[in-house]
């Protein structure tokens, strides 16, 4: 069933491609113009957007998110409390197309990531929507140990002797759809994959996720942002009988402010970590006051 | 012996906090920058249609990639004006408005200086000459 649903995805995504090509000739022709900065970034809290800087432009991002809320005050609504960050740096060697590779405290995760805008939504409606592909591999850096003892919520349950490097990696792998609907307001929808070669023996392997996020501009360089990802229970996929360990939905929303070579995002979220497969495989945090933290996300832009 | 380490340190301590303030030393006398020199391909360039549409990108994009420097509303005093050699022409000067749409095209995407490149910026005509015709609004 797992290899139907792979086929299946695969499939869509050929077809998906072959109809971009097509299109893009159509544009070509009548010269109708992408749309100008459906959104400001290429980053939306945690999530991506269908934006790729200009072709030879190099981007670094900080993204860092502290403690839960839940102590108020008592360690300054989670700004004392231990917090993770990843710093990411990305290139586009060719146009609509990106490469990055990051790094993340949590788990000392090493991630590639690569990023397709496949169609660009245009002016005159000629392409409505603007579509991209987006993957993550993550390799999970922590000392064999980390996996050994169990103490850890998602370590790996098998002997210590069949450890192998494979079963360190995970995958993402993500279909958007986005369109600027008017000046002020662009909004995205997604669907992805997520995979983790090695899981303790309560979890599954794969995640099947809807995603939705978007901005709403107040200003020339104000948007209120907010995303929203949701793991879902397909029991075709799944490896266990009950849903006891199946993840939380994740719900984030914030304030962006951006120039010409920055995006400043700051926001509040349930979801622990900035690796989207994490987030779809691992967060057990519901969407509830006390499970939010502050976070923020800066990106800055080289063009070369 | 201590003494002599304790008056040590406290020598390299000023030392260090004397080279620390002086890292936020802002330039006080801004110079004013020498006449443009450009070329006459720029100098003869026509500029698109201006409309609404053009104005009101004009202003996003304005308000995006210039308003840090050069302000609001083109005065140049933007929060980065503060920490230039050079001191900004003001957009609503005369001297400023009175020349042609190709040469404040081209001081406005080619730079020189401080002022940087903006060609690989903002990559769409469209989109620079909309900035060009939001600027002679601020008149």
């Amino acid at each position: 069933m797992k290899n139907k649903m792979l086929f299946i995805i695969l499939l869509s995504l050929i077809s998906l491609v072959t109809f971009a090509q097509e299109d893009t000739t159509a544009v070509a022709e009548t010269k109708d113009k992408p749309v100008r900065s459906p959104f400001e970034s290429g980053y939306l809290i945690d999530a991506q957007t269908t934006v790729i800087p200009n072709p030879n432009t190099l981007e670094m991002v900080i993204q860092h998110k502290f403690g839960t809320i839940e102590n108020g005050h008592s360690d300054l609504w989670g700004i004392y409390a231990p917090a993770n960050i990843r710093i990411g740096l990305n290139y586009v060697p060719v146009k609509n197309f990106q490469i990055g590779a990051g790094i993340t405290k949590t788990k000392m995760a090493t991630d590639v990531n690569a990023k397709w805008t496949i169609l660009e939504q245009t002016r005159e409606n000629t392409i409505p929507v603007a579509v991209a592909l987006y993957g993550v591999m993550a390799i999970d850096g922590r000392n064999i140990s980390a996996f050994e003892t169990g103490q850890i919520r998602e370590a790996y349950s098998g002997p210590v002797g069949s450890f192998k490097f494979p079963d360190r990696l995970s995958y993402f792998s993500q279909l958007i759809v986005g369109r600027k609907f008017t000046d002020w307001f662009s909004l995205q929808a997604g669907v992805s994959f997520t995979h983790y070669n090695a899981v303790g023996v309560l979890y599954d392997h794969d995640k099947v996720g809807v995603h939705g996020n978007g901005r709403i501009k107040v200003s020339p360089q104000g948007s209120i942002i907010f995303t929203y990802d949701a793991p879902l229970k397909i029991k075709d996929i799944s490896e266990q009988l009950e849903w006891t360990n199946h993840p939380e939905p994740s719900l984030s929303f914030g304030y962006e402010i951006s120039t010409s070579t920055h995006a400043f995002q700051i926001y509040a979220g349930n979801a622990g970590s900035f690796l989207p497969q994490e987030n779809m495989m691992w967060n057990q945090k519901s969407i509830s006051k006390d499970n939010f933290a502050i976070g923020f996300t800066i990106t800055r832009l080289w063009g070369f | 012996m201590k003494k002599g380490l304790s008056n040590l340190f406290s020598v390299l301590g000023m030392f260090a906090m004397t080279i620390a303030l002086f890292a936020f030393v802002v330039p006080q006398d801004q110079k004013v920058g020498a006449a443009w020199n450009v070329p006459a391909n720029y100098k003869s360039m026509k500029s698109i249609k201006a409309t609404p549409e053009t104005e009101k990108v004009g202003k996003l994009l304005y308000a995006k990639h210039c308003k840090s420097c050069h302000g609001g509303v083109g005065e140049g005093d933007g929060p980065k004006a503060a920490s230039m050699k050079t001191k900004m022409q003001s957009f609503k000067g005369a001297k400023f408005q009175a020349q042609s749409d190709g040469v404040i095209y081209y001081q406005s995407f080619v730079g020189r200086d401080e002022m940087p490149n903006f060609e690989k910026k903002i990559l769409d005509e469209e989109d620079r000459w909309a900035i060009v015709h939001y600027m002679r609004t601020l008149k």
